[in-house]
C-alpha cells in the first residue's frame, strides 16, 4: 500500500469467533470495506450478525484473526485505545436509536464531539448543521420525548456522522419503524455517508433494506459471501 | 490522536442537568439526605461549641487570668490562714483571695456572689477587681465596702440596692457599679472579701485562692510547693483540670448527640447510594451507550462520582446554611445544653468556625462519594456491548447473596461492644453499633431474599402473587431500597428501646428514693438553711408524722473531675443502712467505722466497690469511710455519696440540714401541711426554700427526662424521614423504569386497579421487611447503648424495657409509609402511555 | 512631705465614693496636736489612728555609668471603712508603695508599686518600731539605726542598706509642722538626711553594688491642706558640708503661697526652722512635657529669709523628664526628681501643674 493511498476504513482477515457454549459462528471470515461504500450483511438470527459488530467495533474480541479500522488492528490496541478508536473513527446506528431521553437532540447529536473533548458551543453548532442535514432543522432543542421513531432515527444518523467517521456501523436500523420511515431513514443515512465518503456495515434481517447496500453479504459458518456471486 | 479528557464538563453539566430535569423530586431528596445529615451535625457542633465557648469564658471571667486556682472541697470552704502561706511562696506574681457564695435574687433566680480583694484581685482576675478602675486606683477600691457590683445580666431593685437570698439570710447592698468585662448572661455580683465574710457567715473562710504566677517561673514547681502545704478541705486546680472538669460535665451528652447527628448524615448516606444505585441501573443503557460512542470506562467511573459529588456539594451547601440556622434557633429557644440542663442560665452566642463548616461540608461530601462509589464501579465495570442490548435487568435472580461479609461485620461489632470506653467515652461502643448496623445492611441482600422467598409460595390473589413474584425476582433491588429504610429504622427501635428502658429505671428510682410523702429543700445553702430548733419545729407541726432532715453539700474529692454530692441522712428506725435502690450490697460496716454508700457513677469514676476505704475531706480534716454499698442514681452523674447523718454530725459538728422529708401523718390533709410546713419558716429562709409533694417532683423530673430526650426524638424522627424519603425514591424509581411490564400487564388483561394494588403491595411488603429487619438490628443495636454506651457514658446502668407500642407502631406506620409511596409513584407512572411503553420495549 | 500627692488623692477618693450608709460612720482620726514629745523607736513606727502617713526616702546613687536617682516610698492609710468588720480582711489599713529610678540614660523615670490592704502579714507597719511589708517589699530598721530597704518591679530592684550619719531632724516645733493658715493643718514631720547608702541595684538581670547618700522624711498626719491649696512644691537637698535644706511652699490657685515652711541644719548641726513666708520657690527654666503638656518650673531657685540673711540656692534636674503620670492607676501627674544645686544633692517635688489637685 503506498503512502498516498488511505488505508480501508475496515479490514477484517481470518476472523474467527464461538459463543460461549462453544457453538462457532464463523471460521474465516474475510471482509474489505473502501471508503463510501456501504455493504450489508444478512443472516439468520443468531448467525452472529451483531457479535461482528461488536467485533468491529471492539467491544467484544475474536478468537482468532485481525480487524483493522482506518488502518489500526484492533488486537493491538488496548481497551483506552479501542474506546479512542471508537470515539474518533466510528459512527453507530442502532435499531433502539438509543438516544438519551434527557438530553436535546443537538446535545445528543454532539456526544461524540463532546466525548472527544470538545467544548459545548462548537460541538452543539456542528451538531445543529448535521440536525438540519437530515432535516430535523430548528429542533435542536426538543427532548426525544416530543419525536417520532423515524425522527429519534435520522437524530442518530445525524449522530453517526456528526464527527465525521470512516465508518459507521448500523445495527437493525430500520428494525423498529414502519416500512415507509425505514426507507426513508436508510436513504437518507447512505446518502449522508456516501456523501461524506464514510463506509457503512449494515446489519439487517430486511431484504428490502439490504437491497439499498453496494453489495450484499451473508454470514455463514465459513464467513461472509456475496449474496449474488454466492 | 487527541489527548483524552478523563471527565468532560461539558457531559458532566449535560447528564447532571438532564437527570435534575427528568427526576427532579428524586434528585432533590438525595440532596436533601444529604442536607439534613450536615445540618444536624452542623447544628450540633455549633451549639456544643458555643455552649462551650460560652462556658469557657465564663469560667475565664470568674478566674480570670489565674495560672493556679485553690479551692476548697466543699462549700464550706478553707480557713483563710492558708492565704498568706500560699501568697509567700516563691513564683508567684500575685494571690487573689476569694468568698464564693451560691445565691439568689429576689426573684429567685441564681447568681453567685463573689467577695474578693479588689487590690488582689486586680492583679490576677482584673474583670472581678470591681470599682477599681485599671486596678491600682486606691479610691474606688476602698469605697468597696457593703456595697455591690453586678454583673451586665444583673439590674439593682428599683431603689438603687440589690438584695441577695443565701443560706437563709437576706441582704440589701447598695449597688455601686457595673462588671462591664463579664459576659452578658453571667449572673455575678462582687462585693468586698470582708463583707462578704462577715455578713454571710464566713468569717475566717475562704472558697478559693486565685494565683498568677511569677514570670519564668514553673508552674509544677509552684504546684508541687502549694501541693505540701495545702490542708484536706482544699485542692489545687489547674486550668487545663478547670477546663477538663467544665467540659465533662456535659461531655458524654455532648458526644451522645454528635454521634446522632452523624447516624443522620450516615442515613443520608445510605439514601445517596440507593438513589445512585438506581439511577445507574435505570441508566445502564445510556452509560453503555456513552461507552460505546467512546466514553473510556474512568471517564464513566469519574462522570457517577462527579454526579454523586455535585449532589453531596449542594447538600453540604444546603445543609451548613440549615444548620446555622438551626443552631440559631436551637440555641435561643433551648439554651446550650439543648435542653439537657447542664449550663444554667445563660444563652450562648453563634460561634461558627469556617474550619468546622469545612469539615462538616466535607463529611456531607465523602458521605455522598461513598454513596457513589460501588454504583460508579458497577457501571464502569459493565461489559457496554451486553448492556446496550439487555438495557433495564439487573443481575440473575438465582445467583445467591454472599453473607459471609454481614457474618463478619456483625461478629466484629460484637466484640467492639466488649472493649473499655476511651478517655472516658464510649468510642468502641459506637464502633461496635456502626459495624453491627453495616453487617445489617450488607444482610439486607440475603436477608431480603428470605424474607421476601415464601411470600413467592403463598396462595393469594393475583395482585399479592404478582408483587411477591416481583420482589423475589429481584431481591438485590429490594435490599437497595431497603438499606436505608432498615438503618433508621434500626436506629430509631435502638434509640426507643433505649429511652423506653431508661425511662423505666428512672421511674423506679425515683420511687425508691422519694419515700416521703412531702419534700423540703432550702436552695444555695450548703452550710446553713434548717436549724436543729427550725428542724424540731417542723416535725411537730401538725400532720406531719416524720421528719428526716438531711444535709446535702457538694464535695470535690478530685481536681480535675466535677464535684461529687455528700448526703448525710437519717437511717430507717433500727436499720444499719438507708432505704437505697441497691445494685450491690448494702454490707454492715465493721464496729468503730464510718460507713458510706456511693452512687454507680461514683463507685465507677472512682473505682470504689464495697469493702474499699476512702478520705472524705471533712471540716479541714481527713475522714476515713468504709464503702458499704452501691446504689443506683441517676440524678447526681459525677457521683453522690450517702452517710448516716449522726455520723456527718459527729465527723463535722454540723447539726444543719437543707433538705427534708416529711411523712404524713395518718388522716393529714396534704395541702394543710404544705400551708402549715411554708407558714413555719422564716420569711427569708422561705424564700429560698421549696416545699413539694413527692408525686409532683417526681412528674418533674419525669417532664425533665422527657425534654432532655425530645431533641434525640426529633433526630431520630429526621432520620426515619429521610429513610422513608428512600423508599420513595427507590419505589417510585423501579416503578418508572417498569412501565413497560405494567403496559404489557395492562395489554394482558390486568385492571388498572389490580396494578396498583399490586404497587402498594409490594410498598407494603418492601416496609414490612425493612421494619422487620431493622427492628431486629434495632433490638441489637439498643441493646449495645444500654449495656455499653450508657454506662460508659454516663456511668450509671438501665434494665431492659421493650417499647413494644413504639417498636409495633413504628413497624405499621414503615408499612404503610411505604406502601403509600409505592402507590404515589404507581398512580403517576400509570398514566404514561402503555402502548408506547411496549413498543419501545424492541 | 513629698507624699502629699497620693495621701490626697486616697483620702479624698475614699471620702467621695464612700456609700452613704457606711460615711455616717465614719471614724474620728486622731488629731496632730502641738505639745507632744516624739519618742523613738517607736515614732518610726505607723501610727495607724491618724488617717495618713508615709516614710519617704529620696536619694542619689552612684554607679560605673554616673549618678541615678531614686525613690523608694511606703505609705499608710486609716480608710475609716471595715471598722466594725470582724473579718481579717476588712481594709481598715492600706498600704501602698512607690519606687522610682532616675536614670539620665533613660531619659525618663522608671517605675514600680505595691498595694494591699494590711493584714496576714503581707502588709504590715509595725507601731513599735520603722518595719513595714508589702509583698515583697519592705522598709525595716534595725536596732543599730540601719535601715534595710527593698523595693523593686519588672524594670529594676533595689536592695539598700541606708545607715544614718547625722542625728534625726525634727521639723517645725520639735516635729509639729503646719501646713496651712489653720492650727489644725499640721502633720509631724521629721527627717533623716545625710543617709549613707551602700546596696544592689538589679537591672535587665544585672546585680549592680551601689553607693549614695539619701534622705528620709517621715510624716503622718490627719488634716493638712487648706481647701484653697491646688499644689506645692517641696525640696530636701543634703548639702555637701553636712548641712540639710527642706522647703516646701503650698500654692492656691493664682500660684501665690498659701503657706511655706522648712529648715536648714548647718554641717555643725545648728537648725534653723523657716516660719511661714521666709521661704521662697522662685522662677527658673520651665520644662514641657510632651505627654501631659503641663509646663514645671523644673529649675527654680529656692531662697531663705534666715536670721542672718537671705540665702539662695539655684536647683539642677539631673535631667527634665522625671515626670510620674499615674493616671492610669488612678493617681495624679506630678514631676518628682534628683536635683542638685552648687554644693548639694536631693529631690524636688512639683504638684498641681497638670491639673489643679482636688479636694
Amino acid at each position: 500500500m503506498s503512502a498516498d493511498t488511505p488505508p480501508l476504513p475496515l479490514r477484517i482477515r481470518g476472523l474467527a469467533k464461538s459463543v460461549p457454549g462453544g457453538r462457532v459462528l464463523f471460521e474465516d471470515l474475510n471482509l474489505d470495506l473502501r471508503a463510501g461504500e456501504v455493504v450489508a450483511v444478512t443472516g439468520e438470527s443468531g448467525a452472529g450478525k451483531s457479535t461482528l459488530l461488536n467485533l468491529a467495533a471492539g467491544l467484544d474480541s475474536a478468537d482468532r484473526g485481525e480487524i483493522e479500522i482506518a488502518g489500526q488492528a484492533l488486537s493491538r490496541l488496548d481497551e483506552a485505545g479501542r474506546t479512542r478508536l471508537r470515539r474518533d473513527r466510528l459512527g453507530f446506528v442502532f435499531q433502539a436509536f438509543h438516544i438519551l431521553p434527557h438530553l436535546t437532540l443537538a446535545q445528543n447529536t454532539a456526544l461524540p464531539l463532546v466525548l472527544a473533548g470538545a467544548s459545548g458551543e462548537p460541538a452543539l453548532a456542528r451538531a445543529a448543521e448535521l440536525l438540519a442535514a437530515v432535516g430535523l432543522g430548528g429542533r435542536e432543542a426538543d427532548f426525544p420525548a416530543q419525536l417520532s421513531g423515524g425522527e429519534l432515527q435520522r437524530c442518530a444518523i445525524a449522530r453517526a456522522l456528526v464527527h465525521g467517521p470512516a465508518l459507521i456501523l448500523a445495527d437493525e436500523p430500520t428494525g423498529n419503524l414502519d416500512p415507509e420511515t425505514a426507507d426513508r431513514s436508510l436513504g437518507l443515512l447512505l446518502d449522508a455517508a456516501r456523501s461524506r465518503s464514510a463506509a457503512v456495515l449494515l446489519v439487517t434481517h430486511s431484504a428490502r433494506a439490504a437491497e439499498a447496500a453496494d453489495r450484499i453479504l451473508v454470514l455463514g459458518r465459513t464467513g461472509l459471501t456475496d449474496r449474488h456471486g454466492g | 490522536m487527541a489527548a483524552d479528557p478523563p471527565l468532560s464538563r461539558t457531559l458532566l453539566g449535560w447528564m447532571v442537568r438532564g437527570e435534575w430535569r427528568a427526576h427532579p423530586v428524586r434528585t432533590l431528596v438525595a440532596v436533601l439526605a444529604i442536607a439534613v445529615g450536615v445540618a444536624l451535625g452542623f447544628a450540633v457542633h455549633l451549639v456544643n461549641r458555643s455552649a462551650l465557648v460560652e462556658f469557657d469564658a465564663a469560667v475565664r471571667s470568674v478566674s480570670g487570668a489565674a495560672d493556679l486556682r485553690i479551692e476548697a472541697v466543699s462549700a464550706a470552704g478553707f480557713d483563710e490562714s492558708l492565704f498568706p502561706v500560699v501568697a509567700r511562696l516563691p513564683g508567684l506574681a500575685a494571690v487573689s483571695p476569694v468568698v464564693e457564695v451560691p445565691a439568689r435574687t429576689a426573684d429567685g433566680r441564681s447568681l453567685t456572689l463573689i467577695g474578693v480583694d479588689p487590690l488582689r484581685a486586680a492583679r490576677v482576675t482584673p474583670a472581678l477587681a470591681a470599682g477599681s478602675g485599671a486596678g491600682f486606683g486606691a479610691g474606688g477600691a476602698l469605697a468597696f465596702e457593703d456595697s455591690v457590683w453586678l454583673s451586665p445580666a444583673l439590674r439593682p431593685d428599683g431603689d438603687g440596692t440589690f438584695a441577695v437570698l443565701a443560706g437563709g439570710h437576706r441582704i440589701v447592698l447598695p449597688v455601686a457599679g457595673g462588671l462591664p468585662s463579664v459576659e452578658a448572661g453571667r449572673r455575678i455580683a462582687v462585693a468586698d472579701i470582708a463583707a462578704v465574710q462577715q455578713r454571710f457567715d464566713r468569717l475566717g473562710r475562704l472558697t478559693r485562692l486565685d494565683i498568677a504566677l511569677a514570670p519564668g517561673a514553673r508552674p509544677e514547681t509552684v504546684a508541687k510547693a502549694i501541693a505540701a502545704r495545702l490542708p484536706a478541705d482544699a485542692r489545687l486546680s489547674t486550668p487545663e483540670a478547670e477546663s477538663r472538669r467544665t467540659g465533662d460535665l456535659s461531655r458524654a451528652y455532648r458526644v451522645n448527640l454528635g454521634m446522632l447527628a452523624m447516624v443522620a448524615l450516615l442515613t443520608g448516606g445510605f439514601l445517596v447510594f440507593s438513589a445512585q444505585s438506581l439511577s445507574i441501573a435505570r441508566r445502564r443503557a445510556a452509560f453503555a451507550l456513552l461507552r460505546v460512542l467512546g466514553l473510556p470506562r474512568t471517564g464513566l467511573f469519574l462522570q457517577v462520582l462527579a454526579e454523586g459529588a455535585v449532589l453531596g456539594l449542594l447538600g453540604a451547601a444546603t445543609g451548613l446554611a440549615a444548620g446555622a440556622g438551626l443552631a440559631w434557633g436551637v440555641l435561643g429557644l433551648l439554651g446550650g445544653d439543648l435542653g439537657g440542663g447542664y449550663f444554667s442560665g445563660s444563652r450562648p452566642a453563634l460561634d461558627i468556625s469556617p474550619g468546622w463548616a469545612a469539615i462538616h461540608a466535607g463529611l456531607g461530601l465523602a458521605v455522598a462519594l461513598a454513596g457513589s462509589l460501588f454504583p460508579a464501579l458497577e457501571a464502569a465495570r459493565a461489559a457496554p456491548a451486553l448492556a446496550l442490548k439487555s438495557a433495564g435487568q439487573s443481575g440473575d435472580p438465582r445467583r445467591r447473596p454472599a453473607l459471609l461479609p454481614a457474618v463478619g461485620l456483625g461478629a466484629l461489632g460484637l466484640a467492639f461492644a466488649f472493649a473499655p470506653p476511651v478517655a472516658g467515652l464510649p468510642l468502641f461502643g459506637y464502633l461496635s453499633i456502626a459495624l453491627i448496623l453495616a453487617a445489617g445492611v450488607a444482610a439486607m441482600p440475603w436477608l431480603a431474599r428470605l424474607l421476601i422467598a415464601p411470600l413467592a409460595r403463598i396462595g393469594a390473589p393475583v395482585p399479592v402473587r404478582l408483587a411477591a413474584a416481583r420482589l423475589a425476582g429481584a431481591p438485590d433491588q429490594a435490599a437497595v431500597a431497603l438499606c436505608g429504610l432498615v438503618a433508621s429504622a434500626g436506629l430509631m427501635a435502638a434509640m426507643g428501646l433505649m429511652v423506653a428502658s431508661f425511662r423505666g429505671s428512672v421511674d423506679d428510682w425515683l420511687g425508691a428514693i422519694l419515700p416521703a410523702d412531702v419534700y423540703l429543700r432550702v436552695a444555695e445553702a450548703e452550710t446553713a438553711g434548717l436549724d436543729t430548733a427550725l428542724q424540731a419545729r417542723l416535725a411537730a407541726l401538725p400532720g406531719v408524722g416524720r421528719l428526716e432532715a438531711r444535709r446535702s453539700l457538694t464535695l470535690r474529692l478530685a481536681a480535675d473531675r466535677p464535684a461529687v454530692v455528700l448526703l448525710a441522712q437519717p437511717l430507717p428506725a433500727g436499720a444499719s443502712a438507708p432505704d437505697l435502690p441497691w445494685r450491690r450490697g448494702p454490707v454492715p460496716a465493721a464496729p468503730g467505722e464510718t460507713p458510706v454508700w456511693v452512687s454507680e457513677p461514683l463507685s465507677r469514676l472512682y473505682d470504689l466497690k464495697p469493702g474499699d476505704t476512702l478520705d472524705l475531706p471533712l471540716a479541714g480534716g481527713r475522714s476515713p469511710v468504709r464503702v458499704a454499698g452501691v446504689w443506683r442514681d441517676y440524678g447526681r452523674q459525677f457521683g453522690a455519696l450517702a452517710m448516716d447523718r449522726r455520723d456527718y454530725v459527729r465527723l463535722t459538728g454540723d447539726a444543719g440540714a437543707n433538705e427534708a422529708g416529711l411523712t404524713l401523718a395518718p388522716g393529714a390533709h396534704l395541702p394543710d401541711v404544705l400551708q402549715g410546713v411554708r407558714a413555719a419558716l422564716p420569711p427569708d429562709l422561705a424564700a429560698q426554700t421549696e416545699v413539694a409533694p413527692a408525686g409532683e417532683i417526681r412528674r418533674a423530673a419525669l417532664r425533665i427526662f422527657d425534654r432532655s430526650f425530645a431533641v434525640t426524638y426529633a433526630l431520630e424522627a429526621v432520620a426515619i424521614l429521610v429513610g422513608v424519603a428512600g423508599v420513595a425514591a427507590t419505589v417510585s424509581a423501579q416503578t418508572l423504569a417498569r412501565r413497560r411490564e405494567f403496559g404489557m400487564l395492562r395489554h394482558v388483561g390486568a385492571g388498572r386497579g389490580q396494578i396498583l394494588a399490586m404497587l402498594a403491595l409490594e410498598g407494603a411488603f418492601l416496609g414490612a421487611v425493612g421494619a422487620v429487619a431493622g427492628l431486629a438490628l434495632g433490638a441489637a443495636m439498643g441493646q449495645v447503648l444500654i449495656q455499653v454506651v450508657n454506662p460508659q457514658s454516663f456511668n450509671w446502668t438501665m434494665d431492659t424495657r421493650w417499647p413494644l407500642g413504639l417498636l409495633g407502631g413504628l413497624a405499621v406506620a414503615l408499612t404503610l409509609a411505604s406502601s403509600l409511596t409505592a402507590l404515589l409513584a404507581g398512580r403517576s407512572a400509570l398514566s404514561a402511555d402503555a402502548v408506547r411503553a411496549v413498543r419501545e420495549d424492541w | 512631705m513629698g507624699a502629699l500627692t497620693r495621701r490626697i488623692l486616697m483620702a479624698a477618693a475614699a471620702g467621695a465614693a464612700l456609700p452613704p450608709a457606711v460615711a455616717h460612720a465614719a471614724p474620728t482620726f486622731a488629731p496632730v496636736v502641738p505639745g507632744r514629745r516624739l519618742a523613738f523607736p517607736r515614732d518610726h513606727g505607723a501610727h495607724p489612728d491618724f488617717r495618713t502617713e508615709w516614710w519617704y526616702l529620696t536619694g542619689w546613687l552612684e554607679t560605673a555609668s554616673g549618678p541615678l536617682g531614686f525613690q523608694v516610698t511606703f505609705f499608710r492609710t486609716r480608710t475609716g471603712l471595715g471598722e466594725g468588720n470582724p473579718s481579717r480582711f476588712a481594709p481598715r489599713q492600706v498600704l501602698f508603695a512607690h519606687a522610682a529610678l532616675s536614670d539620665p540614660e533613660v531619659g525618663s523615670l522608671l517605675h514600680a508599686q505595691r498595694i494591699a490592704r494590711q493584714g496576714f502579714g503581707l502588709a504590715e507597719a509595725s507601731t513599735s518600731d520603722m518595719d513595714i511589708v508589702l509583698d515583697d517589699w519592705r522598709l525595716a530598721r534595725e536596732p543599730s539605726g540601719r535601715m534595710r530597704a527593698r523595693a523593686g518591679g519588672d524594670d529594676f530592684t533595689l536592695d539598700l542598706a541606708l545607715a544614718p550619719t547625722q542625728s534625726l531632724l525634727l521639723q517645725g516645733q520639735a516635729g509639729f509642722s503646719r501646713k496651712g493658715p489653720q492650727p489644725s493643718q499640721a502633720s509631724w514631720y521629721y527627717t533623716l538626711p545625710h543617709l549613707e547608702v551602700t546596696g544592689d541595684l538589679v537591672r535587665r538581670g544585672r546585680t549592680a553594688r551601689v553607693r549614695g547618700r539619701a534622705w528620709l522624711d517621715r510624716e503622718w498626719s490627719s488634716t493638712l491642706l487648706d481647701p484653697r491649696a491646688v499644689g506645692w512644691d517641696w525640696t530636701g537637698i543634703n548639702l555637701d558640708d553636712g548641712g540639710a535644706l527642706t522647703a516646701f511652699r503650698v500654692r492656691d490657685a493664682r500660684g501665690r503661697a498659701l503657706w511655706t515652711g522648712g529648715s536648714l541644719r548647718t554641717g555643725d548641726g545648728r537648725l534653723w526652722t523657716a516660719p511661714n513666708g521666709a521661704v521662697a520657690f522662685e522662677g527658673g527654666r520651665t520644662w514641657t512635657s510632651p505627654r501631659t503638656g503641663a509646663v514645671y518650673p523644673v529649675a527654680p531657685s529656692v531662697r531663705l529669709q534666715t536670721p542672718q540673711g537671705e540665702r539662695r540656692w539655684a536647683l539642677t534636674p539631673l535631667f527634665d523628664d522625671q515626670e510620674l503620670d499615674s493616671r492610669p492607676s488612678g493617681g495624679p501627674v506630678y514631676w518628682e526628681g534628683a536635683v542638685r544645686i552648687p554644693g548639694g544633692r536631693g529631690y524636688l517635688e512639683l504638684t498641681g501643674y497638670a491639673a489643679p489637685l482636688r479636694l
